[in-house]
């Protein structure tokens, strides 16, 4: 099988550790222009889209592989096989954040370190866990996937005038980013918000930067501070962003926090 | 008449009574100003909307899309156009509006722009849509299960046909060996009683030498019987090879030879029309042959038994009558099949009660058919009729 063309793999930069980065629900791997720049000069950097989302190859989207996040991490672990060389750090945003973790149950030792953007083992409340959302919450997002069915078919285009001074996004990315079939959202939306790797997180000794927004609707910050209890070797870092993309709206602040986390792994110059 | 021209609205009438509804936020969403028309469209008043969040206007679903989708898409691409989205109104009814955003950047910092249009129709259309091409998939997935329920069903169909041809020509061959494995014994034992025939015999032996002779031919017509029952039955069918042939004359040759098989009936043979016919003789034979043993079996003796070639109009046929008793109702219903005797006698012409069922396989091969006509006073006749002789084959 072709990684490289299944998961739109791409490979940049240069350094003693790979760094690699894996998108949220929604979009793709785009969304990282902001923030891989920035490693590119320390790291080798691998972006890649997952499977159904931006540029993968749709016909590799097996319905019952992907009826669960494994099926996802079971293609990060192929990805490190293949393309990282020296320690791994995954940055993951998001849902990504705990595809991340399930790897690093599949492949013990393999992963060096987890950068998780947003992330959350669970998304609904039960019991004495708040997650934030009722089930209804998410049927009603299943919902509005469903009523926006025709606009997700083609593209979510951008207006035709455009905006003054707009970041010069080639027509191509633009096409793409967060284009998605609307029965691949639809069921990539229910495994990632049914989702509860509550068990796959608690325990997990990998050493794990959380970046915690501090108004995100998608992970509040109960939920950033359940993850730093149960991870031993985590450390939580709030980030002023109201959003839950605090890479593309925060970027500078989420490059710092990832800068002294990551210092282990750069390579130390010896004059 | 007035040479002014007419007069434009303000530019602020124009934004607060515009036909959509305006809103400009900060990037987080916080709403900076929202003009009447949209004010109008979701219940709150203008100050009321001013400081609150533009997403916490989204029903929950919209909340998360607007996290996961549009947000983003107005970082990178710096704006949407036809978002559909569902706002909930003051008095919490849902109200969907259609999306177009900008981010701008002024001197004091970035805005996002929004136009947002009323599209309830649009929605209730979009949905029936949806929901038609869902009905769609399911027709054309319950459409692909028949197909293969289908395909199923005829795979297990050629399969069952396959065994059953095997079992029917396995079941042909062992009869045919078998019938021809008895058949030696059996002509051992008819040479070896006309062998004893021929010398000096007392009374009592020439009568148990008659029984033989009589048991011997009796079970090789049996046999012959049962090799053509099988053959009917599960095999491929009673084989016939008809050549050009004078109906009358194989008639008579046979109404010959049954005379002296029977000698205590007494056999008329009729022959109507010229005669030519294109038959297999050896069956009609056959044919005569079991008709005529039948009427011996259960017609009264006392009587002719009159057999009737016929050849008129280009169709051929033969029948049998006999003055005896009426053939009940409900055995005509199953007179033809096999198995079926008439009353329980005990007569030597006897067979297995196969003779009738073959009279109709033979009338089949050759694509013509057997009907019985029975009643008080006219007695009872069996007709066996062919086809019309068929031109290709001369």
């Amino acid at each position: 099988m072709d990684l490289q063309h299944r998961n739109n793999v791409k490979v940049m930069g240069d350094g003693p550790a790979t760094l690699i980065f894996s998108h949220g629900f929604g979009c793709d791997q785009t969304m990282w222009r902001y923030l891989v720049d920035h490693f590119t000069g320390r790291f080798k950097v691998v972006l890649y889209d997952l499977v159904g989302a931006g540029q993968s190859n749709l016909g590799a989207y097996d319905k019952t592989k992907y009826d669960a996040l494994a099926g996802y991490a079971q293609d990060l672990g192929e990805i490190i096989e293949q393309f990282a060389s020296g320690p791994v750090i995954l940055v993951g945003h998001s849902v990504s954040a705990m595809i991340g973790a399930l790897t690093d149950r599949q492949v013990p030792g393999r992963i060096a370190a987890h950068v998780m953007i947003g992330p959350s083992p669970c998304y609904i409340d039960s019991n004495d866990y708040v997650g934030g959302f009722k089930l209804e919450d998410i049927h009603s997002l299943l919902d509005t996937l469903d009523s926006n069915y025709l606009g997700w078919s083609s593209t979510m285009a951008p207006v035709i005038m455009g905006a003054p001074g707009q970041p010069a996004l080639g027509e191509e990315l633009t096409n793409s980013f967060c284009r998605t079939e609307p029965e691949i959202a639809k069921q990539f939306a229910r495994v990632t918000f049914m989702s509860d790797n509550r068990k796959d997180v608690t325990g997990l000794t990998t050493p794990t930067l959380i970046l915690q927004s501090t108004d995100d609707l998608i992970a509040p910050v109960v939920v950033g501070e359940y993850l730093h209890a149960v991870l031993p070797n985590s450390t939580l870092c709030l980030v002023a962003n109201v959003g839950h993309c605090p890479h593309m709206s925060a970027p500078s602040a989420c490059s710092e926090a990832m800068d002294s986390f990551l210092s282990p792994w750069v390579r130390t110059h010896v004059d | 008449m007035s040479t002014d021209a007419p007069s434009l609205p303000d530019p602020q009438t124009l934004f607060e009574e515009a036909p959509c509804g305006l809103v400009v936020t900060k990037e987080d969403g916080t709403i900076l100003r929202a003009n009447l028309t949209f004010s109008h469209w979701i219940g709150f008043s203008q100050p009321e909307l001013c400081g609150k969040r533009f997403q916490e206007l989204l029903t929950m679903g919209g909340r998360i899309f607007h996290q996961t989708h549009w947000a983003p898409l107005m970082q990178m691409q710096g704006s949407v156009a036809e978002v559909k989205l569902d706002l909930v109104h003051r008095d919490k009814r849902t109200v969907t509006m259609l999306l177009n955003g900008v981010r701008r950047e002024h001197a004091s910092g970035s805005f996002y722009e929004l136009a947002l249009f009323g599209t309830t129709d649009r929605d209730k259309y979009e949905r029936e849509l949806v929901k038609a091409r869902k009905v769609a998939e399911d027709l054309l997935r319950e459409k692909t299960a028949t197909e293969t329920a289908l395909q199923n069903a005829q795979d297990e169909l050629k399969s069952a046909y396959e065994i059953a041809q095997r079992r029917a020509s396995f079941a042909e061959q062992m009869v045919a060996i078998v019938s021809h494995d008895l058949k030696n014994p059996l002509t051992a034992i008819k040479m070896a009683s006309d062998i004893l025939a021929r010398g000096e015999r007392t009374a009592k032996e020439t009568r148990m030498l008659g029984h033989i002779s009589q048991s011997a031919d009796r079970a090789e017509r049996m046999i012959a019987d049962l090799l053509d029952f099988t053959l009917a039955k599960v095999g491929s069918g009673i084989a016939i090879s008809p050549s050009t042939v004078d109906l009358h004359k194989v008639v008579s040759q046979s109404v010959g030879e049954l005379r002296i098989a029977f000698p205590k009936a007494t056999l008329l043979h009729n022959a109507i029309g010229a005669g030519r016919a294109y038959l297999d003789a050896d069956r009609v034979q056959q044919i005569i042959g079991n008709l005529v043993a039948n009427s011996v079996a259960y017609g009264d003796l006392q009587q002719p038994i009159t057999i009737t070639s016929r050849q008129e109009d280009d169709e051929a046929s033969v029948s049998v009558h006999n003055q005896g008793p009426v053939i009940p109702q409900s055995l005509k219903a199953i007179l033809f099949e096999p198995m079926t005797r008439g009353t329980e006698t005990d007569s030597d012409a006897r067979s297995v009660g196969l003779g009738l069922f073959i009279v109709r396989e033979i009338a089949k091969a050759h694509e013509g058919h057997v009907s019985v006509d029975s009643s008080t006073g006219s007695g009872t006749t069996f007709d066996v009729h062919f086809p019309a002789i068929d031109a290709d084959r001369e």
